[in-house]
């Protein structure tokens, strides 16, 4: 369980979800919200995503806003049967260079890419597609510390949500 | 734009709401947006004593099969306002994502994403960096042994299998 005391099932939903909706803010201000794969780190107290520089922009943004949320509310693919919808709020922190390495990145690739999204595989398989594909493996890597968690119990969004206590976040509402 | 939006709204069961709560973080919740045709606008529920303020807003509609592939995805931004009768999402841009068009997505993904990723190497003076690739299809085999239970799998047999499937989809 790591160092936050969630709820068996709220973990789950962090685990084994395949995407989460990552919300940046443009330089305006205005939420812009894509799906994204995030790696659930409980034992260090935070989430690693990473974007390729050939879709930076959500980088960009966190460079110069660092709040950001994650929703966990499509569970296709998960497993799980009428989960919880969760919602992490946080701050992230880009790295200063991009990466093509995997060192220290290798559980990522193996299980949050290549294991969860397997035709990805592709992208690497041939000398034409990695031609085509090399932008994918140019990494920027983003970590969020949560701020807050908040969640619905079976993804229900018309009850209030329910707040997991976790000693270093501080609640939202 | 609303045309678009409309067009493609339908096709997703639910969709994702983005806004600006009181301490400046993003909140999100999932409804099912109503169109409003006269207002050129849409309704949206937000779960109770969310701390949204009115104002900039996104509208993300997304999904994926059980593989996360054949994605589809699109976002709206706008802004969020409320009334009497409750939260209005009033659109001002549609931002296409991955597979509204087909196989034509796929081409316009590749193509923004070597343009980018071409100006972000320009930018900074780099050069096109090499790609680990003998030790990224080795994490690939590891995760198709893990999700197989194959234990020894060459990485050709792995884009065979990938190959296999893409052509049965």
């Amino acid at each position: 369980m790591g160092i936050w005391a969630l709820p068996s099932e709220v973990d789950a939903v962090l685990r084994q979800f395949r995407t989460c909706e990552l919300t940046t803010l443009s330089k305006s201000g205005t939420p812009t919200t894509w799906p994204a794969s995030a790696r659930y780190l409980p034992e260090q107290g935070r989430f690693l995503l990473t974007t390729s520089i050939g879709f930076a922009q959500k980088a960009f943004n966190i460079r110069r806003n660092p709040k950001v949320s994650m929703l966990y509310s499509d569970p296709t693919g998960s497993g799980l049967h009428s989960p919880p919808a969760v919602l992490v709020q946080g701050e992230g922190v880009v790295s200063d260079q991009f990466v093509t390495a995997v060192e220290g990145l290798e559980d990522y690739w193996r299980e949050t890419i290549f294991g969860r999204q397997p035709t990805t595989g592709f992208f690497s398989s041939n000398f034409i597609s990695r031609w085509l594909m090399d932008w994918n493996f140019m990494r920027l890597i983003i970590q969020i510390t949560p701020r807050s968690i908040l969640w619905w119990p079976g993804g229900n969004f018309t009850q209030p949500a329910q707040q997991i206590q976790v000693s270093h976040v501080e609640a939202a509402y | 734009m609303w045309k678009q939006l409309t067009k493609h709204l339908q096709t997703f069961s639910s969709a994702v709401i983005s806004a600006v709560d009181a301490q400046g973080f993003p909140f999100s919740a999932r409804c099912v947006p109503r169109v409003d045709q006269p207002r050129r606008a849409l309704w949206v529920d937000l779960p109770p004593g969310a701390p949204v303020k009115p104002g900039p807003a996104g509208l993300l509609c997304h999904s994926h099969d059980e593989k996360l592939w054949n994605l589809r995805s699109f976002l709206v931004q706008g802004r969020l306002e409320r009334n009497e009768h409750g939260w209005l999402f009033f659109p001002l841009r549609f931002i296409p994502g991955e597979g509204l068009y087909g196989r034509l997505s796929l081409l316009v993904t590749l193509f923004h994403a070597r343009r980018n990723t071409r100006r972000y190497l320009t930018v900074r003076g780099l050069p096109r960096p090499k790609i680990p690739w003998k030790d990224i299809n080795r994490l690939r085999a590891e995760a198709y042994k893990i999700s197989t239970g194959i234990q020894a799998v060459k990485t050709d047999k792995v884009n065979d299998y990938v190959e296999r499937n893409e052509a049965a989809r």
